[in-house]
């Protein structure tokens, strides 16, 4: 079992098993190819060069919404136009770090300056909010239920790997952010 | 590239205004003036860790630890809370990195907050 993240003079550390290494690389690449944008850049250079994407439009599966959401939450037509302006350079900012945080696992142990940690925690949480609209996690009624499956062995389906899964992805980030909190103190 | 958003779709002021009282077009001018404040609200989830959402509002708006606590607790118990106040382009600009950390902001004109 790995041990969580800790603040050390040489930064933030952690241990992981290389079974556990495997699974959260696998994790950032799946959430980074869920990211890649539908449609190449738009074809009209200038647009290209500052990111406006012309053909942007609200994302159909649920967790690719929750990673992209709608930046106004009253009329559907500004919440689009922002889309058009944003969305692009969101889903590269988005990638970047689940790429940093794929490459920061090639070290054992990890370790973590701030900006890096920063960055594993944002690919960390955007990993934890696929699985979480994956299982249905939409009130903390159902996040509070899932808290309790931590035993493999009882881990007999898909959806009870999937919250095993989650609540290790959960642990891990909240081990960070403790990290990251002592180091502001 | 948000400075060109801005412009693209900040609406006249004037344009309609229809009245011929010139006294009534400056107080609606006054009422849409670019100064009336914009503001940023995060929404709670079930999933943002409230350590996760308490660093981004330390580290990202520089908050104090008791600042961005309140506020945290804010959103996670009454559901959403007003995190930044400004400008339209800082709005747009938090509203983003709010997306980028993974929390769910949106922006709106603070008089319909």
């Amino acid at each position: 079992m790995a041990t969580g993240f800790k603040l050390t003079r040489k930064g933030i550390t952690a241990n992981l098993e290389p079974g556990e290494r495997d699974l959260l690389r696998k994790l950032f690449t799946d959430v980074q190819e869920l990211l890649e944008p539908d449609t190449a850049a738009d074809s009209d250079p200038l647009a290209a060069m500052v990111g406006i994407d012309s053909s942007a439009a609200v994302p159909e599966d649920s967790a690719l919404l929750r990673l992209l959401p709608n930046g106004t939450a009253g009329s559907d037509e500004d919440a689009l136009e922002f889309r058009r302006f944003t969305e692009r350079s969101l889903r590269e900012s988005k990638q970047g770090a689940l790429r940093a945080a794929a490459l920061q696992l090639e070290a054992a142990p990890l370790r973590l300056d701030t900006e890096q940690a920063q960055l594993f925690a944002r690919a960390l949480n955007d990993v934890r909010l696929v699985l979480a609209d994956r299982l249905g996690i939409d009130d903390d009624e159902a996040a509070e239920r899932l808290h309790d499956i931590t035993d493999p062995s009882k881990a007999e389906d898909v959806d009870g790997y999937l919250a095993l899964v989650y609540n290790f992805v959960t642990w891990m980030q909240e081990t960070l952010m403790q990290a990251l909190l002592d180091s502001l103190r | 590239m948000l400075n060109g958003f801005l412009t693209t779709i900040e609406p006249m002021a004037t344009s309609t205004a229809t009245g011929t009282d010139t006294l009534t077009r400056e107080e609606t001018d006054s009422l849409t003036a670019a100064d009336i404040p914009w503001v940023v609200i995060v929404w709670n989830d079930p999933v943002n860790l409230m350590s996760y959402v308490s660093y981004v509002f330390q580290s990202y708006f520089g908050y104090s630890e008791s600042k961005s606590h309140r506020l945290m607790l804010e959103v996670h118990e009454a559901g959403k809370s007003v995190v930044a106040t400004g400008s339209r382009e800082s709005a747009e600009r938090d509203t983003l990195a709010m997306h980028s950390f993974g929390l769910w902001a949106t922006f709106q004109k603070a008089d319909t907050a």
